[in-house]
């Protein structure tokens, strides 16, 4: 994969979704206020634990909003770069017979998947509030970050994302064999990870930790990132345990999502929803 | 076999080639009742549909084929084939020299496919977004582009529709405008599927003229499919018509009129509404002072049907046709049913 290719078809959506912008910029902006206020939203009640329970769930207030500003980031990076097209919500497009599409494409299948999804204007909100939230938390903590520091919380930030599409994927593959009952598989596990990744699992019992770390991986997507960057790496593991989690999981996913191309390509999906075919 | 099957092509002239091409579908059959529940769980009943079998046709390049057959009889499923969207089960796929499954990516460069019942545009863009995007995605040279979008705007009337959203755009324009797109990188081979579904008039006759220009002036191999047969006639120089998924018939379509005991049609316009009676015709049906009939094509026949006609009084006009290809492959459908 060319990687001047790779920025060529990133400038191609960016200037596809500044069009958007610039062209219905009222409603845009509509969007963007509107993804800040639900982020803000949806972690001030476990902020409000853990302002009102000092030590909520084994971290103080400050950690609790580190954690928190780094889930937001987190979403963010995923909202710029997968969100459109159903990019991450990927059985929608399985199961609705839309790969199809992609198909018709001269461009490999990961490249496609890779660029099309990016929405660098629209779709910034969450990453703005995410990065605002996360310097107020960095002042609150009275860390003294240095450049390595910052690398290495960018590299977390993207194996979070990494983690999580890599389980939508895996689940998705589901709905290469059961397209009408795994269509919307991929927004159940973004569901269930929304649900469970903003509490910190620190006070737990040591056997939902690990569980909750490997088997349904919500604590790699900001508790054990959190905590170690904070240089407080839990349940004994190494700091780098989430890259080598994300690599299984990626061997796996793309074993499984492979055989399912074939069995799509084998089977067909004679399912295709008409009404546009990325939505 | 195929009733009229078409002479070997040098290697080097085939845009398609099909070689014993099987493709089998499996159906679940589920009943839904409660006494089958346990059934259903463990042991499903399927059905085996076979969607081709043993199809074997190569197409020319430059050639403007059509691709018929009544519902169900694979024409999709060949083109899906050929688009590399579909694996067959057995057989041996060649489009424009590739590969569809291994050299997808090269052979896309190349081809062109639209499905009638979908499309390629970006649904909430204005259309000439989704032109921007294929000249990046295509990596289109920009001469090239300029060149075929200037041409494809003006031959499809789609100017004044550039900045429409392509939701809000009517069926027929929409159709153009997945045309237009289609063509912007000078693909070699076009594949349409159903590309006149539920167009009126005016645009199907849009569609069908530039078409015939396309592969008249630029040499472009079409292959189409369509349930609309007089269409077919009139764009395409050769039919191939599938039937339960395999080849039924290859060849022109005057060579499939011989096929059926379908007549020429001939239309008697009297200044009478009563239709006259002629020993050398058949009357098939009245409209107003319009009588059709049907005739032995034979010349002899012919010429003693005009005499007798000549003789007719009040005759006001006469007008001769070829026997209707709609009722010809209807005609075939049943008895292949």
């Amino acid at each position: 994969m060319e990687v001047k290719r790779v920025f060529s078809l990133l400038g191609l959506y960016a200037r596809m979704d500044l069009a958007w912008f610039l062209r219905d910029t009222k409603h845009c902006l509509i969007c963007i206020l509107g993804d800040l206020l639900s982020n803000i939203a949806a972690i001030s009640g476990v902020f409000l634990l853990a302002l009102r329970f000092q030590n909520f769930g084994g971290m103080n207030d400050s950690e609790v909003l580190f954690m928190l500003s780094y889930l937001m980031a987190m979403s963010g990076i995923q909202e710029i770069f997968l969100r459109n097209c159903n990019v991450s919500y990927i059985s929608r497009r399985i199961g609705r017979g839309q790969l199809e599409h992609m198909l018709l494409l001269p461009l490999p299948l990961p490249l496609q998947l890779l660029t099309e999804g990016f929405i660098p204007f629209s779709g910034n909100g969450t990453l703005i509030s995410g990065f605002i939230l996360l310097r107020y938390s960095l002042l609150r903590l009275e860390l003294q970050p240095h450049g390595w520091w910052w690398l290495s919380l960018t590299g977390s930030l993207v194996l979070s994302v990494v983690t999580v599409i890599g389980a939508s994927y895996l689940f998705a593959t589901s709905a290469f064999y059961a397209p009408v009952a795994c269509e919307e598989i991929s927004s159940r596990v973004f569901g269930v990870a929304d649900a469970l990744k903003i509490f910190p699992l620190s006070g737990m019992p040591l056997g939902l930790q690990i569980t909750l770390c490997s088997v349904l991986p919500v604590g790699l997507l900001g508790w054990f990132p959190c905590l170690a960057l904070l240089g407080k790496a839990p349940l004994g593991l190494p700091g780098w345990f989430p890259l080598a989690f994300a690599a299984t999981l990626w061997l796996i996913t793309l074993t499984l999502f492979k055989k399912g191309l074939r069995h799509y390509a084998s089977i067909g999906i004679n399912r295709y929803s008409a009404i546009g075919h990325r939505r | 076999m195929p009733a009229s099957a078409s002479t070997a092509t040098p290697p080097s002239d085939i845009a398609v080639n099909l070689e014993q091409v099987t493709k089998r579908y499996l159906q679940w059959q589920r009943s839904g009742q409660v006494s089958n529940t346990l059934k259903n769980l463990l042991r499903p009943e399927q059905r085996v549909v076979v969607a081709l079998n043993q199809v074997s046709f190569q197409v020319r390049q430059g050639e403007f084929v059509a691709y018929a057959g009544a519902n169900g009889a694979g024409k999709s499923t060949t083109l899906k084939i050929l688009a590399g969207m579909l694996h067959p089960e057995t057989g041996k796929v060649e489009v424009l020299g590739y590969d569809p499954l291994q050299q997808r990516i090269p052979l896309m460069r190349e081809l062109g496919v639209l499905f009638g019942n979908r499309t390629e545009l970006w649904w909430d863009l204005p259309i000439q977004s989704s032109f921007a995007w294929k000249k990046v995605i295509w990596d289109i040279p920009e001469a090239t582009y300029q060149h075929n979008l200037e041409q494809a705007l003006e031959m499809l009337e789609l100017k004044p529709l550039l900045n429409t959203f392509a939701r809000e755009l009517s069926l027929g324009q929409r159709m153009r405008a997945d045309l237009a797109l289609l063509l912007l990188h000078s693909p070699k081979l076009i594949i349409l599927d159903e590309p006149t579904l539920g167009l009126d008039v005016l645009a199907k006759r849009r569609m069908i003229d530039y078409l015939k220009q396309l592969n008249r002036e630029k040499g472009v191999t079409v292959l189409i499919t369509s349930h609309d047969m007089d269409d077919l006639e009139e764009m395409a120089g050769r039919l191939l018509l599938l039937s339960h998924g395999e080849l039924a018939f290859d060849g022109t379509f005057d060579a499939l009129r011989k096929l059926t005991t379908i007549r020429r049609h001939i239309t008697v316009t009297t200044d009478s509404q009563v239709a006259p009676e002629l020993e050398r015709a058949t009357w098939l049906r009245s409209d107003g002072f319009a009588h059709l009939y049907e005739v032995n094509s034979d010349p002899r026949n012919m010429r003693l049907l005009l005499g007798e006609l000549a003789e007719q009084p009040g005759l006001v006009d006469i007008e001769t046709g070829k026997a209707p290809i709609e009722a010809v492959v209807a005609e075939l459908y049943r008895r292949w049913r």
